[in-house]
């Protein structure tokens, strides 16, 4: 004989929830792991996102605050700059009409060897007197993080234009000359 | 990863989760439909339903 | 939508046969031109081919989400002028939103791997990936409430209120990279600019957009009728639970 007390559980809605509850706590769960997921996400965004680099210009500008912290640096590769040797590439990065010389201990990425592509690159500046197309510098750009940061334009390979475009006007009024791309 | 091997995992992986997806709304819809009884007509009416082509 | 011929083609009926078939077309030229005729670009080789995949994925998924805040403001605005006391509405928010998420799915898979080859990393936590995965995980959360056993009426409302709010998160991801400084390039497309991309990769990319919209379309309609046959099993099951037990209580008494 069945004890259990069903008569009990009258109203349709107390037995909806009898039946429904189980489901209900696993929903939450979900929903819980769901919410602390978009709490990380956001706590890794404000740190991260709203400065993701600074450009060539704007951290020799603020030299002396960055000291030896690690930054991201970003800038367009000089393409008559680049050269390899033991594992290290040095070359020249540009913005804002400011030129700053980089040493990159890892590999770059493939796309790196398009001419005048964009880079951001993880590191710090390094004191040590080198020379760049603008004149003489006092540091150079120690970096361990290459990324190709590419542009929202595309062309196809059977077009004549080979290279990244500089954007117009990009060298107007810089005090100084860059050699144009080899290729 | 090479180009060529990117683009065939990024379109491949594309096609591989909308179909499951797609399979997954036709196949409940079937399950529940049975579950329901609505199915009923197939045996009344064979005839009727096999002109039908399949779900697509 | 409610009419449903048979068991085998449960959520199908002549219309969406057709849309599928069209979808299935649409597909396969989709792929022919993505990954044949379209020719590789200067700078990316063939990786710009993640091209006709990425965007229109997320154009979709913003679509889909408009489609659900649409359709949550009119449950929560205008369902009491509704037989169905909105549940039309309920229903075409909850199947846009999980279609949307499909999306954006694969928008972030396919993201990471264009990412991989291009930047040379798989994610990096710029203002656009961070606000793209935020809007992954916001509507899966939707979803989760969806499922959320409680009321139909109660939870379609609760439903809608967070529809609206996530749907904050669409402009944000879309304006990031101009608002804030990001590894992820500008838009490949907006309106009042000339794009800057080469005729065979600009048709592509909106042949591509048209080709997902239709099997996004397809695949809204069908999980719309599944919705319907749930919420129709839950209703009967409840029923003859209840008229069971009080048969029972009758019978003892």
């Amino acid at each position: 004989m069945d004890l259990s007390p069903r008569h009990e559980v009258e109203k349709p809605g107390e037995l909806r929830q009898k039946v429904h509850r189980n489901r209900r706590r696993a929903v939450l769960a979900a929903t819980v792991v769901l919410i602390a997921a978009a709490a990380f996400v956001t706590a890794q965004g404000l740190r991260n996102a709203t400065l993701f680099f600074r450009n060539v210009d704007e951290a020799v500008e603020q030299r002396p605050e960055l000291g030896d912290r690690r930054f991201r640096l970003q800038g367009r590769v000089v393409p008559a700059s680049v050269d390899s040797e033991s594992g290290v590439t040095t070359f020249q990065i540009v913005h804002g009409c400011v030129v700053a010389s980089v040493r990159h201990t890892a590999d770059p990425p493939a796309l790196f060897a398009s001419p005048w592509i964009p880079v951001v690159l993880e590191g710090e500046w390094v004191l040590s007197k080198v020379q760049t197309f603008a004149g003489i510098d006092t540091h150079y750009f120690l970096s361990d993080r290459m990324l190709v940061k590419h542009t929202n334009e595309y062309a196809s390979v059977n077009e004549q234009r080979v290279s990244e475009k500089l954007p117009q006007g990009f060298f107007n009024d810089c005090p100084f000359e860059v050699p144009a791309a080899d290729s | 990863m090479s180009e060529v091997t990117t683009v065939a995992t990024g379109w491949g992986l594309s096609f591989v989760v909308v179909a499951t997806y797609a399979l997954w709304v036709v196949g409940r819809g079937k399950t529940i439909g049975r579950e329901l009884g609505i199915g009923g007509r197939e045996k009344l009416e064979p005839e009727s339903d096999s002109s039908k082509p399949a779900d697509s | 939508m409610t009419q449903v011929p048979d068991s085998r083609h449960m959520t199908a009926t002549t219309a969406t046969r057709v849309l599928g078939t069209v979808a299935l077309v649409a597909v396969v030229l989709m792929g022919l031109l993505g990954l044949v005729v379209s020719p590789a670009d200067v700078v990316q080789g063939q990786a710009v081919r993640m091209l006709y995949l990425h965007v229109p994925s997320i154009w979709i998924a913003y679509g889909a989400f408009v489609l659900t805040s649409f359709s949550s403001a009119l449950f929560l605005f205008r369902s009491r002028h509704r037989h169905d006391g909105g549940r039309h509405h309920d229903r075409l928010a909850g199947s846009a939103a999980e279609v949307g998420v499909v999306f954006a799915g694969v928008t972030l898979v396919t993201g990471m791997l264009w990412g991989r080859v291009t930047w040379g990393t798989y994610w990096q936590w710029d203002a656009r990936l961070t606000t793209t995965v935020l809007l992954f995980v916001t509507y899966l959360g939707y979803l989760a409430l969806r499922r959320l056993p409680a009321d139909p009426v109660i939870r379609g409302r609760r439903a809608a209120v967070m529809a609206l709010i996530s749907f904050v998160n669409v402009p944000i991801v879309h304006f990031s990279v101009d608002w804030w400084r990001t590894l992820h390039q500008k838009a490949s497309l907006s309106v009042g600019r000339r794009p800057e991309i080469t005729g065979e990769m600009y048709w592509t990319l909106l042949y591509s957009t048209l080709a997902v919209t239709i099997v996004a379309s397809w695949l809204i309609v069908h999980r719309y009728r599944v919705i319907r046959l749930e919420e129709l099993r839950d209703e009967e099951a409840l029923e003859a639970l209840i008229a069971s037990r009080l048969r029972e209580d009758e019978a003892q008494a």
